[in-house]
């Protein structure tokens, strides 16, 4: 190579690197003269919008934005605004969902990551945001390892465990309506779990298990299981399936007359799923993880109704509802407490962090244990109601609401090993 | 455990029964046009929703009736627009195109009617099982396999005996001929169409009394009928009507003894017919290979 050659050569570098300096200085100026506080906290929603989880995953983020958008018309957190990325995890592909929670951390580089509705795919996005240390809450997948053997510093979660959710119910189950239970059981993560919590405590109380009918998520026709459990003779046929399985499932149970003959009751029960049940469906003894119909005087209850109402075509909050807007509240409360929204940081206040009054909307101390970051959150039990009470959506008679640390298992119980990296 | 076997294969052939009706508007769509409808389950979504919102004016059997033929009229125009130009390219386009059709209908349902399911009355004549013992025949189930059995025994006159029934056959073993001879094969095609569409149609009416609506129920129905054509035999309606029965009563039966598979062995059942006999138990040999 000539002299004369490399010298061009190196001229046209030096020039080509000008350049890009120069069209790199036009890029990153905006951000340069930009002070800080404009600059957004980006909270990255990743729950399904299609789909069997598209309606609670829906309500999920009306709680969200109007969590968001309380906060935006005060202070942002710590005076920065807030935006809420939305992405559609899909209800069942945890590929997608991965795809879609490595996006929100990579490309859009995401301070905070909300997901997933479906526990297996909470499960799939714990680990990439674990991997990413990216402060992470599960909004609504209730399956025991999450906050348990394979709980992480970073992942935190609102609604119950499958574990609080059998203790919830199984002891005044096994009272009011006797001591052979028969099993109606989503075939994935939350149906096993739960199954083994239930039976783990009959076992306790000393009932028997009559039989476990493992259905495929999305099944529609559920009449080969109802056959088997009606020929097996149980005191209680106990409905595991959520969503419109659930649906399905109850509406088939009314059209069969098996309600009549035997006591159909569940662990977990949801608004957005009786709401979809014909009015004849409608039976048994139920938790809700969150209910709107509670004491009059409940702090910020009445506001929280009419905000959602609003954002809803007039339709009440569910349990869905309020996951969405009590992780964003919390989120909020850590950073501000920890005066930054560094992951460690905010991870460390929102540990042991006890919700306030018009954020809980609930009676009972609601607080994330240190130990397993869960959520103890009071459990709604009552019975459904065929018509609506003084309102068409108020279809759920409560009868207790039980404190969260009363029904959960103790840290130790649940496996989680907290390490917290330094 | 012999009643629970007998229990099972009977409600086996209700479930089949349903299958049934919904692979036969396929397996039409299939036969003459050589479009894989995959929107099919969309049709039933658009029927069945239709059905509710037409109840309030009509009640439970005007929108029987109704709501299919409306789902056929918007099968003609989604045919005329979109199928129709693809009609003798490869299957994959229309494929795809329907596949892409059927995410559009599940989303705009949702627009229009919600994410949260919506429940279905249905008259209470039919409401209640028909003995103590044979609980889960209820009179709603019952209904709805007459309905099923009404229909296809009308649709195997109509394409035995009437004019186009015979234009529809002859076109599905030679369309090109058929044309030759002066038939009108645009017309022919989307008559069919709206034909297996009306089908869905009603299955989504049906399904909707069953089981409530909700924007994906289409999903699940619609595998269980692509697998009765398969099994069955593409090419042959009454090949449809066996397949649709068969899989009802193996996933009813492996319900007793293993409930988990009860899904899976309809999946097995295909696999295994495509292995021993890939034209299908009554199909034609060399349909659409």
């Amino acid at each position: 190579m000539s002299k004369d050659l490399l010298s061009r050569l190196v001229q046209r570098r030096t020039m080509l690197k000008a350049g890009l300096t120069i069209g790199a200085l036009q890029l990153a100026s905006p951000f340069i003269v930009k002070a800080l506080g404009d600059e957004p906290i980006k909270i990255g929603l990743d729950n399904p919008l299609t789909g069997t989880y598209a309606a609670p995953g829906k309500n999920e983020l009306i709680g969200c934005q109007l969590a968001v958008d309380q906060l935006n018309a005060k202070n942002g957190i710590l005076d920065r605004p807030i935006e809420l990325l939305s992405e559609d995890s899909t209800s069942g592909d945890a590929g997608a969902a991965v795809q879609k929670a490595r996006k929100l951390i990579e490309r859009d580089n995401v301070n905070f990551l909300v997901g997933n509705v479906n526990s297996a795919l909470a499960q799939a996005m714990a680990q990439v945001s674990n991997e990413k240390g990216v402060l992470h809450v599960d909004p609504g997948g209730h399956t025991d390892p999450i906050t348990g053997s394979d709980c992480k510093w970073n992942v935190f979660r609102v609604c119950n465990t499958t574990h609080m959710e059998a203790n919830a119910v199984s002891d005044l189950l096994f009272k009011t309506y006797g001591k052979k239970w028969h099993f109606i059981t989503p075939d994935y993560a939350f149906g096993h779990t739960l199954f083994e919590n239930c039976e783990a405590d009959l076992k306790k109380l000393g009932g028997t298990v009559t039989g476990n009918e493992l259905t495929p998520l999305g099944i529609t026709d559920f009449s080969a299981y109802l056959i088997k459990a009606r020929a097996a003779n149980p005191d209680v046929l106990v409905v595991l399936v959520q969503g419109n399985d659930m649906v399905n499932c109850l509406k088939q149970i009314a059209q069969f007359g098996i309600e009549k003959q035997i006591h159909d009751a569940g662990t977990q029960q949801e608004l957005e799923a009786v709401e979809a049940m014909p009015s004849e469906a409608r039976v048994g003894v139920w938790m809700f993880e969150w209910y709107w119909k509670q004491a009059a005087g409940t702090p910020g209850l009445d506001q929280f109704i009419a905000e959602i109402r609003k954002r809803s075509d007039g339709k009440v909050p569910t349990a869905r509802t309020w996951f969405g807007y009590v992780t964003i509240h919390a989120y909020a409360l850590a950073c501000e407490k920890a005066k930054s929204i560094e992951a460690k940081a905010a991870a460390k206040t929102l540990a042991d962090m006890e919700l306030p009054p018009e954020i809980k909307l609930q009676p009972n101390k609601v607080y994330f244990r240190g130990g397993d970051h869960q959520l103890m959150l009071s459990a709604f039990i009552g019975e459904l109601l065929q018509k609506g009470d003084g309102d068409p959506e108020n279809l759920f008679k409560v009868n207790s609401i039980v404190a969260g640390d009363s029904i959960a298992p103790s840290v130790a119980e649940t496996g989680c090993k907290m390490n917290i990296p330094a | 455990m012999l009643q629970l076997v007998f229990f099972n294969v009977t409600n086996g052939l209700i479930i089949g029964a349903f299958y049934a009706l919904m692979a036969i508007g396929l397996s039409l769509i299939l036969n003459l046009s050589g479009v894989i409808n995959f929107a099919h389950g969309g049709f039933l979504v658009i029927g069945g929703y239709l059905a509710y919102t037409l109840t309030p004016y009509l009640g439970f059997w005007g929108a029987l009736i109704i709501a299919p033929i409306l789902t056929a009229l918007i099968g003609v125009v989604v045919e005329r627009l979109l199928i129709r130009r693809l009609y003798g390219r490869d299957p994959l386009y229309s494929l795809l195109l329907t596949f892409g059709l059927a995410f559009i209908i599940e989303d705009g349902t949702r627009q229009i009617w919600g994410a949260n399911g919506l429940p279905v009355s249905v008259p209470p004549a039919l409401t209640s099982p028909l003995s103590y013992e044979f609980f889960f025949i209820t009179g709603y189930r019952m209904f709805m396999v007459a309905t099923v059995a009404i229909v296809v025994g009308l649709l195997f006159v109509l394409l035995r005996y009437t004019r186009i029934g015979v234009r529809i056959r002859a076109g599905t073993l030679d369309l090109e001929t058929v044309a030759a001879l002066g038939v009108n094969v645009r017309a022919l095609r989307s008559l069919n169409f709206a034909v297996g569409i009306f089908l869905a149609g009603l299955a989504g009416v049906l399904a909707g009394g069953q089981l409530g609506l909700e924007p994906t129920m289409g999903d699940g129905l619609l595998m269980p009928s692509f697998i009765a054509i398969i099994v069955g035999g593409v090419g042959s309606l009454t090949g449809t009507l066996l397949g649709g029965l068969l899989i009802g009563v193996a996933s009813g039966l492996t319900a007793v003894f293993f409930p988990s598979a009860s899904e899976a062995v309809i999946y097995v059942m295909m696999a295994m017919v495509l292995l021993i006999r890939p034209r299908g138990l009554l199909g034609e040999e060399g349909m659409f290979t």
